[in-house]
Parts: structure tokens; sequence; C-alpha cells
């Protein structure tokens, strides 16, 4: 008998020991282990700079097409893009409760969210576990990211709710954030990006950290933040630092700004990168907007021209930027045939070497290159002084230099202020195409202008709320501190 | 360690000894140290004896034999003799037991004494077994169900299957149709929304939650986990509903508790059995779709549509048309009368001391879809002995290896919609890369000829116990059991077609280990006091389950003759994936029965979880039932009807589960990897995933029951009726908290739902004798209600279902059509299109909000429910000397199924194969009020359309079997024999139009949408049994 007692104790004393309740992850990280020296600080600024396009439809590859371009003159919802959501933007039937818009809500925030965790976490690691260079670099990178998703939400929401640390509890409180106002919000804005422009320039930066904001990032974005105020004279000083200070230039050829060798090139100031093939994330416009009925190019043919809206018709012929912008026919891969396409569709992110999945696309998506801070330049100036100044002129002939078509100095010397205004918005338009632009350049010349723009390229329900996007429904049940923007209450 | 064992004793002295031995018992478990205490004694007479076998009187080897009121007891040896020599003085009582054998108490008066045993039919009606222990039927008090023998032979792959109609308040779907592939099983209607709603399986005494734990590699339906038991091993399947019988598995008991008893060896000589079958399947029906000279007629239509500048033969030309046969048949191409066999050959049997179940099987069931099936083979041992007096230990062991052929997922649907024009090969031989017209889906038999899908699991499972009588009544038992799978999953799409061109030929392989081990220590106490008897059960146990898991992959390779066996040779990687989780739970259980003369019976369980899986202030939960009986026809006021009837009882139980199914870390801040591009390298990132909740605990499920069991005319016909009300509260649920914070979700206790409902249950013997008539009726009344969902919401829509508080889970939301519209209505009615551009012949829908247009998002309602109003079974079973023939009909009524496969088979699109309902679509010529016109582009609006009434009748399973006759077989040393022959699913009476109304997608939010789900198959399937 004395074996089995001490069998059965054995057996319970061992197994006694083997297992605790607590929870300790090991394939996962938890907050509490993380954030403790310069290695997890690069780590967590890097997993900001995926959020602007996390997955899926997201932010930067192919949401701002989808929730923000398909509501102007230029863009529509392609034949494939079935899904009812899309086409009440393309056809501004939208309402509160339309799903791309809150994904531009909640995508916006969730990055807000992990530049706010970065912000504050690598400010508290021990000094002797992070080089206080990399330190405020790092922490800078994450203001600048910040600074671009709040900018963002307050062109598309207005006032939006500023929330600047880590939600770590379940409280009301920390739950339940109101709207701050406009000017509120620009405030930060401007604080972030004044603290960002503290990066290094981006010829300082190593091979290996291509691709990460720079001081030049951090200016341009901020002339774009004073130019959207209309606070022209800063919008005017700070472009033009860039322009004198920061080491940028155009191209040569406008086809570089979209080939896949001339990435983060000297015109590239801000861009979100891609790779396809590689186990990574291709640009998904291209698939996006290439012919779904080509044999052997499978593009899904969602996101379309809006030909009423006569921007492929604005171009010269021999405008360089054409070809690059648009196609007209194609070649079959499988077949040998050549296409000719019903009407113009997107081409700046066609990939040659991916033809038969395009959405697996390495080019480069542009936030913010150095044309825009050159036409920025031009409209500011343009604006502060009340009409175009010589300094103006050369800015947006630098554009149509390289574009091959005649300089306005030449063709149009003597424009007023608002002539002048309309030739840099159109400039914008055909220089920027696809590039998420034409959204925020409608809706900065007010409602009237946006409306009138819309129902001349036959989109008649535009109406003047429409130059902002409903506070999402959701947000609305869910925040009990959080209130509809006045010109949808009733929709 | 044969032998006699005296002591003693006095009735004080016998309760000192038991406190005593308790108490030395923890001593031991501190010190290690075993005492052992024997008082000399004194012989006041010897008893000598023999048991035998009442029917051969063979003697009996291991009997037990006992003085009754003492401790004094003694085994027989193997010619059945057994020597007491005792303080008692004659007369006294000795009861003798044996495994297989009923007790018997026999008045000893003198020496010797020849004891005659009578062996246990082995009846289902006696015994069932709820957790930690079996009762006698007669004495449960709670919600129990025993599946018949007649529903565990059924030849199936998996015995979750088994389960299928075969008791009250259990309703299983089959996920998928794939052999080996899995059912969805809700006892008693689903509590939980977002937690997991499978029962709890207690393997052996092992607890199982059956969830995958595939590594994700493969595409289609996972492999069923439970696919690796043999299912011709079990011996018995009983099923715990209520909170009475469940509480005592605590946190895991809110689904029910499904527990598996496998064979055992009986003491008597060992009998070798085969048990073989072989069958053929084939699919029960195909949809009906367009030939290929109406689907060019179609094309062209769509095309003209399109663009009238073209004509109207842009396609094909009337006399290229009228050229054309009936096209490929897709289905025709795919489907295929498949083979399914199964043999098992196992010996069982024993002496007193020790019995052994062994058995190997095999068993191969090819798909009705080409390149499909599932092999299992697999042994089990499983031996029982009794090494020394008062110990019993036992193992039971199975290993077995399934591999699968698993179709990939989305094949169904391609089947459906590929073209008729399009062709499987090219002229050169070569595959037909993909849909001509459409570049969204690939040449569906080139996808299922070539690619390689397949998942391999080896798994392990066994429970061993030692249980040590310390004294007479009072048993401890330690347990301990591990369950081991390794699942391996390995995916190849060659270059040849479709899927692998882009890339060149894709490999990847995933590997999935998952360890988990058990240990229970129980004390079981049982005693008689006068008319009372009462038993007692308490006890520790611990679990623990840790997976790891890792996947690779590569691209573009130089041939695919290496498929996945050198991922090195593909010149890109992808990027390799692993894992790991762990999560432990501790518990405390006990268990107090009670009854007086078996009249009056009260049971009160409670036990105390504590997992890991919860929040730091919340790890532990308590889960307390009681339950009362009242056993009327054992009242003396009872006796004058005993005649009318046999038995009547009542019974009332309340407790408390919980459901803990929520997975691991969901408590913690826990961050995710995210990864970024930094000079043309792909660079690792962390972010937080999600806020803690250290707070975090169970579901809470409260169920009320009453039963009545009722036996009328000698028993023969006997009617169970259960009434439940069930509450769930805590619901873990993703509550929905502001984007403003990061998050879209935190894991919270929060809302909840209710089942109640009816169960009644039948057993009829209609006709006795020769020609014997049983009937077996079951029938379950169920209703679900979402009580409330969290953050004073009222519902919140996913896909097309809605949560809405009042509604039942799987309630369907979307629009309702409203007629075509007709040519001259375009101005009034275009509106209701929810086109730009409306047009004669586009479907028009109802203006749910009355905003004067449609629009699919604002005009959409509640459009069905997936929940049945009833479920039934119904067994018949007809014997006549050797024949045996069983009749099982099964069915649901009043649940509706999304039909997916037809909403994309009404899209008159030109691109993809329609629905012969396409014949009667719109055109000028035929204005159809209920077929819309072709048309290139419609959106794909989930509407009242597709919704369609799910309710079957289903003859499930008939067999007929022969037994030969004893005489013929003695001369060849053949114990028995007999030949079966099955059919399966051989008519369903639905008006449903799919493959099969039995589907569900599996999720508690989404069940009954119809996707192109594997369909099942119906087989015919002859069968061998011999005992040797």
């Amino acid at each position: 008998m004395k074996r089995i007692y001490l069998f059965t104790l054995i057996i319970m004393v061992l197994q006694a020991g083997c297992s605790k309740l607590d929870e300790v992850p090991e394939s996962f990280l938890v907050t509490e282990q993380f954030y403790r020296n310069e290695s997890e600080a690069v780590a967590a600024v890097t997993a900001i700079y995926r959020k602007l396009y996390e997955s899926g439809q997201s932010l930067y590859n192919s949401l701002f097409q989808i929730g923000v371009e398909m509501a102007t003159d230029d863009y529509e919802a392609g034949p494939r893009a079935r899904n009812a959501h899309v086409r009440a933007i393309s056809g501004l039937t939208h309402d509160a409760s339309n799903d791309r818009m809150q994904e531009l809500w909640r995508q916006s925030y969730s990055a807000i969210s992990a530049a706010n965790v970065a912000i504050d976490k690598i400010a508290e690691i021990d000094a002797a576990n992070i080089n206080e260079t990399v330190r405020a670099r790092l922490i800078n990178e994450a203001k600048f990211l910040r600074a671009l998703n709040y900018f963002n939400l307050v062109r598309w929401f207005g006032g939006v709710p500023i929330v600047l640390h880590e939600t770590s509890s379940l409280s009301a409180e920390a739950l339940y954030v109101e709207k701050a106002t406009e000017e509120d919000v620009y405030q930060q804005i401007i604080k972030d990006l004044n603290s960002a422009g503290q990066l290094p320039n981006w010829k300082s930066y190593g091979a290996a950290d291509i691709g990460r904001a720079t001081s030049g990032a951090a200016k341009s974005l901020l002339a774009k933040v004073y130019l959207t105020k209309k606070d022209w004279a800063n919008a005017v000083l700070k472009s033009k630092e860039v322009i004198d200070n920061e080491g940028y230039d155009l191209f040569p050829q406008f086809s570089d700004v979209f080939a896949v060798a001339k990435k983060n090139g000297i015109e590239h100031i801000f861009s979100a990168q891609f790779q396809g093939n590689s186990g990574y994330q291709g640009n998904s416009l291209a698939s996006r907007s290439a012919p779904a009925d080509i044999p052997g190019i499978n593009g899904d043919y969602a996101d379309a021209l809006h030909w009423e809206g006569n921007l492929y018709q604005s171009f010269a012929a021999n405008d360089a930027r054409l070809p690059v912008t648009f196609v007209t026919q194609m070649v079959s891969p499988a077949d040998g045939k050549l296409y000719v396409l019903s009407k113009p569709q997107f081409h700046k992110y066609y990939d040659e070497k991916v033809v038969g999945s395009p959405g697996q696309s390495s080019k480069n998506l542009p936030i913010i290159r150095y044309a825009e801070v050159l036409l920025i330049y031009a409209e500011a100036l343009n604006e502060q002084n009340g009409g175009p100044n010589s300094e103006a002129y050369q800015a947006i002939d630098k554009i149509r230099n390289r574009a091959k078509i005649t300089r306005l100095q030449d063709v149009a010397p003597a424009l007023s202020q608002s002539q002048f205004r309309d030739s840099v918005f159109q400039e914008r338009r055909k220089e920027l195409v696809f590039e998420y632009q034409r959204w925020f350049d409608l809706v900065r010349r007010g409602a009237d202008y946006y409306v009138a723009t819309l129902k001349a390229a036959g989109k008649t329900q535009a109406a003047p709320r429409h130059i902002h996007f409903p506070t999402p429904q959701r947000e609305l049940d869910l925040n009990p501190k959080l209130k509809q923007h006045p010109d949808w209450i009733n929709y | 360690m044969p032998g006699t064992y005296r002591i003693q004793t006095t009735n004080k002295m016998r309760k000192k000894s038991l406190l005593y031995s308790i108490t030395l018992y923890l001593l031991l478990l501190l010190t290690g140290s075993a005492i052992h205490a024997q008082n000399p004694a004194t012989i006041n007479s010897v008893l000598e004896g023999t048991v035998l076998d009442e029917v051969t009187n063979e003697p009996l080897d291991g009997a037990n034999v006992i003085i009754e009121g003492v401790t004094n007891q003694t085994t027989t040896n193997s010619k059945g003799q057994f020597i007491l020599r005792t303080g008692q003085k004659f007369p006294y009582n000795i009861i003798i037991t044996f495994v297989g054998y009923e007790k018997k108490i026999v008045l000893a008066t003198g020496s010797p004494v020849s004891v005659r045993l009578k062996p246990i039919n082995n009846n289902l009606d006696d015994v069932v077994v709820v957790g930690y222990g079996t009762q006698r039927k007669t004495d449960v008090t709670g919600a129990v169900s025993s599946l018949s023998q007649s529903a565990i032979r059924q030849p199936l792959s998996s015995f979750d299957q088994a389960l299928k109609g075969a008791s009250t308040g259990v309703q299983v779907t089959q996920t998928s149709g794939q052999p080996g592939g899995g059912v969805s099983i809700r006892i008693r209607g689903g509590s939980s929304i977002q937690g997991g709603n499978e029962p709890l399986y207690v393997i052996d005494g092992f607890p199982v939650y059956n969830s995958s734990n595939s590594p994700g590699i493969a595409s289609g339906a996972v492999v069923n986990p439970l696919a690796g038991i043999n299912p011709a091993d079990i011996d018995r399947i009983d099923i715990l509903k209520d909170a009475a019988a469940t509480a005592i598995y605590g946190s895991r008991g809110a689904n029910g508790v499904v527990i598996i008893t496998t064979k055992k060896g009986s003491p008597r000589k060992s009998a070798i059995s085969y048990d073989g079958s072989y069958g053929q399947q084939s699919v029960q029906k195909k949809i009906d779709v367009l030939n290929a000279k109406q689907f060019a007629v179609l094309r062209n239509e769509v095309l003209y549509d399109t663009k009238p500048s073209g004509g109207k033969y842009q396609y094909l030309s009337e006399a290229e048309i009228a050229a054309l046969g009936e096209g490929t048949n897709w289905q025709q191409e795919a489907f295929r009368n498949a083979l399914v066999q199964s043999h098992q050959v196992s010996i069982a049997g024993g002496s007193s001391n020790t019995q052994y179940f062994i058995s190997g099987s095999y068993n191969k069931q090819e798909g009705i879809i080409k390149n499909t099936d599932f092999t299992r083979i697999a042994v089990r041992a499983n031996i029982n002995a009794r090494p020394v007096n008062r110990l019993t230990v036992s193992t039971n062991i199975t290993a077995s290896k399934a591999d699968a052929n698993i179709a990939p997922s989305g094949i169904i649907g391609s089947l459906l919609i590929m073209p008729p024009t399009a062709t499987i090969y090219e002229p050169d031989g070569s595959y037909t890369l993909r849909n001509p017209f459409e570049n969204i889906f690939a040449n569906p038999i080139a996808t299922l000829n070539e690619t390689l899908n397949k998942s391999a699991t080896i798994r392990f499972l066994g429970t061993g116990y030692a249980e040590y009588e310390i004294i007479k009544g009072l048993k401890a038992k330690v347990l301990l059991g591990t369950d081991i799978s390794n699942d391996k999953e390995k995916y190849y799409v060659p270059s040849i077609i479709y899927e692998g061109a882009g890339t060149n030929g894709q490999a990847s392989l995933g590997n999935s280990t998952t360890y988990s081990w058990l240990n229970e220590n129980t004390f079981s106490w049982s005693k008689e006091f006068g008319k009372s008897a009462l038993t007692a059960l308490a006890g520790f146990t611990q679990q623990e389950s840790a997976n790891e898991r890792f996947t690779a992959g590569a691209q573009q390779f130089v041939t695919d003759d290496l498929t996945y066996n050198n991922l090195e040779s593909g010149s890109v990687l992808l990027r390799p994936t692993s894992g790991t989780y762990d999560w432990v739970l501790h518990s405390y259980l006990s268990r107090i029965t009670y009854n007086y003369n078996s009249l009056y019976y009260l049971t009160a369980s409670i036990r105390r979880d504590g997992s890991s899986r919860f929040g730091k202030n919340n790890k532990w939960g308590n889960f307390p039932s009681v339950s009362a009986a009242w056993n009327i026809s054992k009242e003396n006021f009872f006796t004058p009807l005993r005649d009318k009837v046999s038995d009547l009882k009542l019974r009332a139980s309340f407790g408390t589960t919980g459901n803990l199914e929520i997975g691991q870390y969901q408590s913690l801040a826990t961050l995710y990897s995210l990864n970024y591009l930094f000079g043309g390298n792909i660079i690792s990132g962390f972010a937080p995933q999600r806020i803690a909740n250290d707070n975090l605990g169970w579901e809470k499920t409260y169920q009320y029951n009453a039963g009545l069991d009722l036996g009328l005319l000698r028993n023969r016909l006997a009617i169970s009726i259960e009434a439940y009300y069930k509450k769930t509260t805590d619901l873990l649920l993703n509550v929905e908290i502001p984007w403003t914070t990061g998050y879209a979700t935190s894991l919270q206790n929060f809302g909840s739902v209710a089942n109640k409902g009816i169960e009644l249950g039948l057993k009829s013997k209609n006709l006795a004798g020769l020609f014997a008539w049983n009937s077996d009726l079951n029938i379950s009344f169920n209703r679900n209600k979402v009580l409330a969902i969290g953050n004073n919401a009222q519902s919140y829509i996913s896909g097309n279902y809605i949560i809405q508080v009042g509604k039942p889970l799987g309630t369907f939301y979307g629009t309702a059509t409203d007629g075509i519209l007709q040519q001259g209505k375009e101005a009034e009615k275009g509106k209701y299109t929810g086109n730009a551009t409306p047009k004669a012949g586009d479907r028009l829908y109802k203006d749910i909000n009355g905003d004067g247009s449609f629009t699919t998002a604002a005009d959409r309602a509640i459009i069905g429910n997936a929940q049945p109003d009833f479920i039934f079974g119904f067994t018949n079973n007809f014997s006549w000397k050797g024949f045996d023939l069983s009749v099982f009909l099964q069915g649901v009524y009043g649940n509706q199924i999304i039909n997916s496969n037809r909403q994309s088979l009404e899209m008159f699109t030109g691109q993809q194969n329609a629905s012969v309902t396409a014949l009667e679509r719109w055109t000028p010529e035929n204005p159809s009020t209920t077929i819309p016109r072709a048309k290139l582009d419609p959106a794909p609006v989930f509407s009242d359309r597709f919704v369609e009434d799910g309710s079957f009748i289903r003859v499930k399973d008939i067999t007929l079997s022969y037994a030969l006759p004893v005489s013929l077989l003695d001369r060849a040393k053949i114990s028995a024999v007999s030949i079966y022959v099955t059919a399966q699913n051989l008519h369903t009476f639905t008006k449903y139009t799919g493959f099969d109304p039995e589907i569900t997608s599996g999720s508690n939010v989404s069940p009954g949408t119809d996707s192109g789900i594997y369909p099942l198959a119906k087989s015919i399937i002859a069968g061998l049994r011999v005992t040797f």
C-alpha cells in the first residue's frame, strides 16, 4: 500500500507545480514589456508608418481614392466598384453611415494612437538605452505622422476630437472625447510640424532609412497647412524655406516621378512606400485602375475617370503628363492583340513588371512632392500680393516646362489674381491626378465653388454640406460627447 | 497480490477508521511516508464458497466477496473459490460483486456456500455516464440523454455526426460535406455571440473542446479534429444538457457536455471481431444551370444592352450558336461516384483481474468531388486491471493518423458559374486557364486536378487512472491524461494553372503541434444509512494546453515537379510565420447526491475554476448547481396505478455554468507586428492591439430545467419531457468603443442571450415477440433571443445579419424585392431600383425607410432567420428472426437559409453562368414580374429573393442487417456473423433549391448561409461483422 500512496503523492506534487494561471504570451508582446530600448522605439515608429496603409483598403493604399476622391469631378466608381457605399460617394448620396468614410476616421485615429503611444513611451525610455539624437528623431517622426493624420481629419470632418496620449483604460473619461474646434486642431498640427521640422534633411539619412519623414517633409506639409488655413504669409515663408534650403528639385522628365527605378528621388519629399511580389505590399491603385477585360491584365477597373469632368480633355495633346497619367489602349500580354479602351484609364501606378497581377505594383504613392511645393509657393504668393509676381509665374512655369507645354508667362503674362488662382488650381489638377489632391483642392475654394464644379460635371446631387464628411454615425452612437457636423445634422 | 485482508471493528471504530484513513491519506500527501495499521483479530467463523456464472456455470475469477456491515472482504481465485476468516458469527450477509454481473446479497448460515451471479445485459437504460462518474438512470436528477446503439453504429467518418437527430436538444449541422469535414453542434441553442458554442467533449475522461488547430495553409474546409477518433471504438455517448449535469464542468459546461466512453473488455473469453464495410457515394442533386446555347444567347443580349451600336450578335452569331452543343457541364466533370470503405479488427476479453479491448482500423472515404478524400488509420488499447485488492488501474489510449485531400475553397461556386462555353482544355491539350469573360476565377477542374491541398493529422489521446479504495465506500482516484496532436498542411499551386501562373508555382507548408495534459485527483464516497443513500465527490483537477505553429512558403519555381518538398528552390520566399499559445485551467469540484428510499433525490454540485484566459482581477469563478427528483411511481399511494403507469418521475434543477472559449491573451494589452519599407527593405514594427481588460471574466449561463419521465404499460411506452430556460449573461463581446481611442473594440463581459425550450422524447415498444417493432421519436423546440448587446446598443449589423435585442441570433437583414420595373414606369418607379440609370427589367425594391427612393444600405429589414422552430429525429426498428431493419428520419422545420449560390447564379451578367431561371428573365417580349433582365453590371443586392425555406425531412439512414443463426456458426467456431446494408441520406424532402438544406457557416453571428459548401453525399454501404 505504501507504494500506492507514494505514487499518488508524487504525481500530485509533480503536477501541481507544473501549471500557472498567469498568462505570459510567448509569441505576443505585451505593452508592459515593450518600449524599453532604442530598437523597440524604432519598431514603435515603424508601426505608425505602416498605418499609412495598414491592410486592405487603407488610407494611402486606395481608401483615399474610394472614400474621398470619388466625390469630385475627376473620378467616379468604375464598372467593378459595385459596393453601394462606394457608389454613394461617387454619386454624392452618402450619409453618416457610409462605411468608407467611417474607415477614413477609424484608420486615421488608429495611426494617431500608434503615434501617441510612440511619443509617450519613447520619451520614457531610460537614457542608458537610447541615443538622445535618435530619441528626438523618432519622436519627431511620430509627430510628423500624427500631424499628417490630423491634417487629413480636420479637412475631411472639420473639428474632431484631439487625442494626444495612449488610451489605456476603459473608463468613460478615457473613451469619450469631445470635438475640438478646427482652429485648435490646426494649432496642434502646426505645433507637431514645427517640432518635426527639426528632423534630419533627407540627404543626411543613411540608405537604410530612406522613406522616413524629413525636415523637408515637415516643412512642406506645414506650408500646405498654412495654405489651407489661408495664412498666405506663412505659406510663402515655409514653401520658400523648402525651395531654398532643402535641396529638392523636379525630375527632368515627368515620367521619372512614377518610375520604379527613380523611387525616393530628388522630387519625392514624402511617399507611401510600396513593393510588390516580395512578401510585402503592392500599390493597389494600379490594379483598381487597370482594365478588367483585356486578357492577361487582371485589373479591377474600380477607379474610373469621370469623363464629364473634362479632366482628360483639358490636357494639351503634347502634354508630357498625358501618357504617364492615362492609358487609352493596351496590347494583351495573353493574345498579343491591341485593345482600345472605351475611355482613358489611370495609369500612373501601372507597373509593367507585374502585368498579370497589377496589384503587385512597386510604384510609390507621393504624399507630397516638390512640384506641389512649387505650386503652393505660386498660389500663396498670388494670394499674399493681390496678384501674381514673377516668382509666382516662375514657380508654375517650372511645372509647365517639365510637362513640355507652353509657359504661362508666355501665353498669359498679365493674369489677374483670380485668373492666376484658377491657373494654379488647374495646374494642380493636371499635375497631381490620382495623387489624392482633387477633393482637398475643390473644398479649399469653398462650398459654392465645389457645388458649381460638380454640378457642371453632371454630379447633380452635390450640395454645400459635401465640403465636409459627416461624422461617422457609429462614433456618434458610441460617444455621448460627440456631435454631428452642423451641416450634416439633418442628413 | 492476492490474499485476504482483515480488520475487525465495531461501528464506532469504523467511523473512527474512516476519519483516520482520510487523515492518514492527507498526512501521506504531506510527509510522503506511509504507515499501515492492522489489528490482530479473533476468528469466529470460516466461510468457504464458490462463485459461478448463472448462465454458463463457469467459475468466476476475481469476484469480490464482502461481509455486509464490515470491511472484511476477499476475492475469488481462478476456480471461483474464496475463503473468509472473520470475527463475525453465522449467520451474516455476504455481498458478491463482479464487473459485468449484477450484485448479489446472500445470507450465509454456514460454510460452504455457492453463489450464482447473473450477467448484466449491456443495457443503455440502466446506467448513464455523468461527469466524473456514472449513475443509475433511475437516480438521475438532471437532463441527460444517451445515444442509442443504432445511432452510434452508423458508418460515419466521425462520431459527432452520430449526434444528428439522435437526441433531444441537440442540433447538428454539417459545416462541410468534405470527407472528414466538420459539424457544428448546438445543445439547447447557441448561447454565446462571439465565444465558442460547441459543446465540451469528454473522451474517456479527457475534456476536449473541438476547435481546429489548423496552421492555416490548406485552402477550404478544415478537417474535423474529432475525425481522428475511430467511431467504431465508441461504446456509448451521453449528452449532458442542463446545469445540474454540466455544472460539474464549470467554466466549460455552458454549451453542454458530450461524454464519450470507448469500448472496454469484459471478463469473458477473448473474442476477435472483424467489422468491414464498402460502399459508394454520390451527389444528392445538381443545380440546373444554362447550357452553352442558352448561355450564348444570354451573353449576346448583355453585350447588346451594354453597347447597342455593336449589334445583337457581339459574342456569337446565330449560326455559331446553332452549332453549339450542351457545352461543358462543369458539375458533371467535378462530381463522381466515390468509394468509401472501412475495416476494423478488434479483440476483447480478459479475466476477472484484467480486461482489454484492442482494435485497429482503417477508413478511407473518397469525396464526391474529384481529388478529395479522407483516410484514417487508428489503433486503440483499453486495459483495466486490478493488480492488487482494492486497486483498479485503467488506461484508454488511442493513436491515429488522418490524412485528407481537401477541396480548395470556392470550388463549388466556381463549378456553378463557370461558363458552359468555356472548355476544360485548350485545343493543344493544356488547361484553359480561366473564365474567358471575367478574370476573377480560374478553371475549377484544373484547380481540382492540379492543386495539392492536403492536411495530415497525427493524434495521440490517452488517459490512465489508478483508483484505490481506502476504506469501504471511500475511493481515491488519480487520473492522468494527455492529448497530443500534430497538424500538418501542405499546399502547392503549380504554374500550369491560372492561380499559379502569376507566381510560377506557389508552395506552402504549415505545422501546428498541440500538447495538452490533464491531471484529476478525486475522492469519492458512498454510503447507505438505512433507507438513505449518500454519495460525495471532491477533487482537484488541472489541465494545460500548449500550441506551437509555423508556416513557410515560396514562389517562382523552376519546375512544378518538386511541389512543396523543396521550398528553398523557389526564388521568392514568402514570409515565414510562427506562434505559440498556452492556457491553463485549475479546478476544484465537489458533488453530493442523496436519495431517500429511491423516492426523493437531491443533488448539489459546485466547481471552482481558475483560467489563465481571463483578466487578472477575474481569474476564478464558482459554478454551483442543485437538483431534485421525486420518483412518484415508487410511492405507496401509487401502487394501484402501477399497472398502467409503470414509471413516473419529476425532476427539477438550477445551476450556473460558464464559457471560456475566447482564445488566449484576450485580456492583455498585446502588441502585434506591422512592417514597413525603409531603404527598400522590410522592417518590422510593433503597435498595440487592444486596451487591457483586467476584469475580463466568464460568460455565465443560468439554467433552469424541469423534467418528467413517464413509463406507461410496463414501460412499453417511455416518455421524457424537458422544459428549460437558459440565460447567458456577461457575454464575451467585442464591445465597440470609439475609434478615437485607436481601437475598434474591447473584449468585455457585456450583454445577454436567452434560450428556452421544450424537448420531448418518446420510446415505444410497439410490438414485442418474434416480430418486434420499436420506435424512438425525439423532438425539440428552442427559442433564442438576444436580451442585451452592450453599451445600450439595440442592434448591430454584420454583413447580411443583424444582432438585435429581442430577436434571435442568426437573423437575416436585407432588402425586400418588389417586382420588376416595367416599360413606361421608369420615371415613376426607377428610383426604387437603386440604379443611377434605371431601365425596364431592373429589379424593384421596397422603400423601407420611406424616404422616396431605394438605397441598399438604408432600405433593409429583417427578412429571415436561421433558427428552426423545431428539430426532430424518428427511428423505427423492426426485427424478425435474424433480420433487423432500422429506418431513421431526421428533420428540421421553420428555419431559413441564405442561398448565396443562387444570388450569384441569378446575376445574369453573361460574364459567368446563370441558373436556369435566366430562361424566364425579363425581356420586352417576356415582361416578367419576378426575374430581372440580363445586364452586364448588376449590383449584388442581398434581398429576400435569396432567403429560402430550409425545412427538410431526410431519410438519414436505412439499415437492414441479418445475423446468421448460431446453429450454422457453431461448427465453424464462429460466434456471430451479421451482414448489413446501409443507405445514408437516401432522400431529402425539402423546398430548398440549393444542394442541401443542412448547411451552416458555423459561426453564431452568421449561421445558415449556403455559399458553396461541399455538398453532403448520399451513400449505399454494405458491411459484414464477424466475431470469432
